[in-house]
């Protein structure tokens, strides 16, 4: 019995050894960055993103923003620190979506591969753990891919967000349906029992009241759910005048297909993630005309940005060239992080993390992507745009007006008159 | 039904009854007792040897799921029922934990320690219940039990208390004085140390329950639950009490790991993975067994991770990993249904052993 | 609110038949091998994706499909039964449990390989169009019969009724039956008990790969959509009891009636647990199912 001591004793040291990857345990446990970097000089990002699993694609989109910027800014010659350039280096894991995987990812890039600074990870879970660890060594990390509030309400000194807080938004969205309809009152609203999600419909539900629409139907359907047509069902008792949804892609689709089956219509339909990502209009087909969706950043914002890409057209254009594809507002969101990095780095002429802190917390620049402003909780500034599905099979920015491509289509017929 | 069930070779027989205790002979015991003394020995010492920070929580990682596997082994390998809802007990322990510490503002350790109470009085209520249940039948009650856990935990009537879908931010685990590295130093060694803790504990408590009675109406009631209903065992107590056990240390479990991530998130906490892991590590190591789960627990961790982290030949396994995992899963219990515990129960071991189980079980 | 729960009444109907089949290959598959498939939702998830490839890459009408997608399942379902569940068959319940749980999770993450994490639909021009009955002639709102519902409805019970004549009257089908009852006296009439489990658990896949065509039509859809569904069966097959095809029929109106009435209740983000718990409480209360245990 006791021989399973000896195996466990042994299989411990090798596991250890395994995880220690192939370099032995560090023997000083040095994390703390260095002030200044020497010559030659680099900079060691480190990231880990959702490569395989539930959020791949999304994942992909970043490691493509972070990729393709660090390519482009290494080619200038990297970032401008005090009075030499630094070019950039990233080391990049897989957190196989998984929030517990991705706090050992980032624990092993401070602790065993010395990065100097953190990129984040996309997915509430794991930018939940990774934030936790950055925050635990004291390294600065800005991330593409969280938004809820709760990431931020922890008095962290290490996070800095660049998607707008869940909290806000669909309100671009309600805004622009009362700007155009103001005798739209009711409203129905479908939450996923999600922690994103919950905190979207939380920020849309205090703003409605504020706004003094009704809401008629609120109603909470569990995560990864198959069915919603009782939902619907229920709301279309309530003859709702808008829909809204807090969900995510899945089921956002969802919601139209079966609101599509039960009859349920409305004038106006908008989701807080879906109808921003091209997916939705390949599997709706022509049932996602007419619905809106939220997005920070589309290539048809006319941002003007001092910025290496300087407005979204140029910034979408170079994407394409090298990835094949328009980029989406995620791989956007990514670059984001890096240049706020990179201004805060110029502003401060090191690397050193009290310096980079205190600028990224004063941050106020132009960019491609957008004013670059975060709150003092660390999350950006920035409103919301609005996209809209049109009969042509695309998405077209309506929202802000200055930048609008179209113009909204309101209201939406009912189902069986299309 | 009957259940078959493997061999159990420590079950308190002071005759020796495998190869390693007749190669060792009278003096065994002592021999156990100093083998444990210096394998705990190692693990207080380990974190002194200048680890990384990685390497510790890698390793706090591992400890986690050897508890978990011991715990699950209460209730799945001693009485014999298969329990597939443990992670309900893990969340549980975890909102008791972070509702402690957050609305109470309780300490850790006290909190963790309610948080595994909460989690034990739950499964008492759940158990009378379900444990009436046999078999499959339980084993899907048990999933069940779970996945509405996670639902009633989530939900917009408990929000108040829970924070709904959002989850908990947990206070921070802040050092007095000390900041950056110096202070996660400090942090990976606490965590860890309370990790050995606990897995020294639930060890502890698993051996005492081998010397128990409660151990004999446990294994009783896995061989023939009928025949220990006659013999005047009360059964339902003893499942009981073997099902609180198990809550009590997966709740433990949970309170650590909510504390030592600073937050919780319903869909994090109650996720099927945590259940699956614990019962893959204890069916791996040997169900049953004081041990086994332990052993497992390594084994399966080193796995994980090797999957995770290495490139043989340069292959990427990452996206392969969950696949390997589930293969690796099959494997095992194709060829090795009783665990690694096997090697050390049967008398001759070859490679003949693996095609003797195939074809105990085969149609 | 006649309308609502007159559509309410309209969605349990419809969402009966289709989780019928859900449920009747897992309860053949236990029935018979005495084994709970865990990777039944697999083979649910697998089904769509069949539907999902041929729509989109040839352009093949969905319910067509349900033919290929069921001889699919069914070959796979046939070898994974003869090469790797019969040689654990004898085992205890938490070994057969953990075998099919890995087969499950190999299968979703192959899956996952080969058409990544999206979020999938199989889209055709008809999807979402329907009856609409009791119209008002002033809101024009009436209750909706979904084309694509009301087929997959009747769809489900006709292939329902065909494994029922199949189990009753053919010899491969008294055969099955005769192996569930009891195997060794099975055997001792000259069936070769091998094949036969192969066989039916190739039929449980068979129907899981149909009731995944049809589904894919239905809602969006990615490689883990299974877990959702194999808990269902579960459920259905314990309320009306195992080892009857009616049975079957009868817990998947119970529980589609729950399922939508409690949907438009407020206890809506409880569903999942309200099934549960009317599961805990059929088992205590009466664990042969409404139907009883009847002839496998």
């Amino acid at each position: 019995m006791k021989i399973h001591l000896l195996v466990l004793l042994s299989l411990w040291v090798v596991a250890s050894l395994i995880a220690g990857c192939a370099t032995p345990p560090a023997a000083a446990p040095a994390a703390q960055p260095t002030a200044a970097p020497a010559k030659p000089c680099t900079i060691t990002f480190g990231a880990a993103v959702s490569l395989t699993g539930a959020t791949a694609k999304e994942g992909e989109y970043v490691k493509n923003g972070y990729n393709m910027f660090i390519e482009d800014i290494n080619k200038e010659g990297g970032f401008k620190v005090g009075s030499q350039k630094c070019t950039l280096v990233l080391k990049i894991y897989d957190d196989e979506s998984n929030a517990d995987t991705s706090a050992k990812l980032i624990e092993k890039l401070v602790t065993e591969d010395k990065v100097n600074l953190l990129l984040g990870p996309y997915g509430t879970g794991p930018v939940f753990s990774a934030s936790a660890i950055a925050e635990k060594y004291d390294v600065p990390m800005v991330e593409p891919g969280g938004a809820g509030m709760k990431i931020f309400t922890r008095g962290f000194k290490n996070v800095w967000g660049t998607l707008p807080a869940a909290p806000n938004y669909l309100n671009s969205a309600v805004d622009m349906i009362m700007a155009k309809d103001p005798s739209a009152k009711n409203v129905a609203l479908f939450i996923e029992n999600d922690s994103f999600s919950q905190e979207v419909a939380d920020g849309i539900t205090a703003y409605l009241k504020q706004k003094g629409l009704n809401l008629v139907y609120s109603e909470q359907y569990p995560k990864g759910t198959k069915d919603v047509s009782s939902l619907a069902t229920a709301a279309k008792a309530k003859n709702p005048d808008i829909v809204l949804g807090a969900s995510h892609l899945a089921d956002a689709e969802l919601v139209v297909k079966q609101a599509k089956d039960i009859g349920l219509n409305a004038k106006a339909w908008a989701f807080s993630v879906g109808p921003s990502t091209a997916e939705f209009g390949t599997a709706l087909g022509k049932d996602a005309t007419y619905i809106l969706g939220v997005t920070p950043w589309t290539p048809a914002m006319k941002f003007q940005g001092q910025d290496i890409y300087g407005t979204p057209q140029k910034f979408a254009d170079a994407f394409k060239a090298k990835y094949g594809y328009v980029p989406s507002y995620h791989s956007a969101s990514a670059v984001a992080t890096m240049i706020a990095f990179q201004k805060a780095i110029e502003a401060a002429g090191s690397i050193e993390p009290k310096a980079v802190r205190e600028q990224l917390n004063k941050l106020d620049v132009p960019t491609f992507y957008g004013q670059l402003k975060f709150s003092p909780e660390g999350i950006i500034v920035k409103p919301m745009g609005v996209v809209q599905w049109f009969d042509d099979g695309n998405m077209y920015t309506i929202w802000p007006k200055e930048v609008a491509e179209k113009d909204f289509i309101y209201p939406a017929p009912a189902w069986d008159k299309r | 039904m009957s259940n078959p069930k493997p061999e159990t070779q420590n079950q308190k027989s002071k005759m020796p009854v495998t190869r390693w205790d007749m190669l060792l002979g009278p003096r065994r015991n002592i021999v156990y007792v100093v083998v444990c003394a210096v394998a705990l020995a190692a693990l207080l010492f380990l974190p002194r040897m200048s680890l990384s920070g990685f390497v510790l929580t890698s390793l706090t990682t591992a400890l986690l799921l050897a508890v978990r596997a011991q715990a699950w082994n209460f209730i799945g390998g001693y009485t014999g029922y298969a329990a597939f809802g443990n992670v309900a007990f893990y969340g549980l322990g975890a909102y008791g934990t972070a509702i402690l510490m957050t609305k109470l503002h309780w300490p850790f350790l006290p909190a963790m320690l309610i948080g595994g109470v909460v989690a034990t009085v739950y499964a008492v209520i759940v158990g009378l219940p379900v444990l009436r249940m046999r078999g499959q039948y339980f084993a899907i009650a048990t999933l069940g039990v779970a996945e509405a856990t996670r639902e009633l935990v989530s939900s917009p009537q408990l929000s108040k208390l829970t924070a709904g879908p959002t989850g908990i931010n947990l206070p921070f685990f802040r050092p007095e004085g000390l900041s950056g590295a110096a202070a996660a130093a400090v942090g990976s060694r606490y965590f860890y140390y309370v990790a050995v803790g606990l897995l020294v504990f639930v060890v502890l408590v698993t051996w005492l329950l081998t010397r128990s009675k409660l151990g004999y109406s446990l294994v009783a009631i896995r061989e023939d639950e009928d025949a220990a209903k006659m013999l005047g065992i009360n059964t339902t107590w003893a499942k009981v009490a073997a099902f609180a056990m198990s809550a009590f240390f997966t709740g433990l479990v949970g309170g650590h790991y909510a504390y030592w991530r600073t937050f919780i998130l319903p869909e994090e906490v109650f996720n099927v993975r945590y259940t699956l892991e614990g019962i893959l590590s204890a069916v791996l190591g040997g169900p049953g067994t004081i041990l086994g789960p332990v052993v497992g627990g390594a084994i399966y961790d080193a796995v994980s991770t090797f999957l995770t982290f290495s490139k043989p030949f340069g292959i990427d396994l990452g996206q392969f990993h969950v696949t390997i995992l589930g293969l690796f899963i099959v494997m095992v219990i194709i060829f090795l249904p009783r665990g690694v515990a096997d090697f050390f129960g049967r008398h001759k071991f070859s490679l003949g052993m693996f095609l003797e189980n195939v074809r105990q079980n085969r149609v | 609110m006649t309308i609502l729960l007159g559509q309410s009444l309209v969605n349990a109907i419809l969402l009966s038949g289709m989780l019928a089949l859900v449920a009747l290959g897992f309860s053949i598959v236990w029935g018979v091998l005495k084994i709970i498939n865990l990777a039944h939702g697999a083979f649910i998830m697998l089904g769509a994706y069949v539907t999902f490839t041929l729509f989109n890459l040839y352009h093949v009408d969905p319910f067509l499909t349900i033919p290929i997608s069921m001889l699919a399942l069914f070959l796979l379902g046939y070898l994974i039964q003869a090469y790797v569940i019969n040689w654990v068959i004898r085992a205890p319940l938490l070994v057969t449990f953990l075998l099919t749980f890995g087969l499950d999770i190999i299968l979703i993450n192959l899956a996952l390989f080969v058409w990544k994490g999206d979020v999938r639909a199989v889209g055709p021009a008809y999807a979402g169009t329907g009856l609409t009955l009791f119209r008002d002639p002033l809101t024009s709102q009436g209750i909706q019969v979904p084309y694509v519902r009301l087929a997959a409805f009747v769809i489900s019970l006709v292939l329902a009724g065909l494994l029922y004549l199949f189990m009753s009257y053919t010899k491969l089908g008294r055969a099955i039956q005769a192996t569930g009852q009891d195997k060794d006296a099975a055997q001792l009439t000259g069936v070769r008990v091998a094949p036969t489990y192969a066989l039916t658990f190739a039929i449980g896949a068979a129907l899981a790969g149909a009731a995944g065509s049809l589904i894919s039509v239905m809602q969006p859809f990615d490689p883990n959509m299974g877990g959702g569904y194999r808990l269902r069966a579960f459920i259905i097959v314990v309320l009306g009891g195992l080892g009857s095809i009616p049975g079957v029929i009868l817990g998947s109106v119970l529980f589609a009636l729950v399922d939508v009435l409690v949907g438009i209740s407020p206890l809506a983000p409880l569903k999942d647990g309200v099934a549960f718990a009317m599961l805990v409480l059929v088992l205590i209360v009466r664990p042969t199912g409404i139907a009883g245990k009847a002839f496998y």
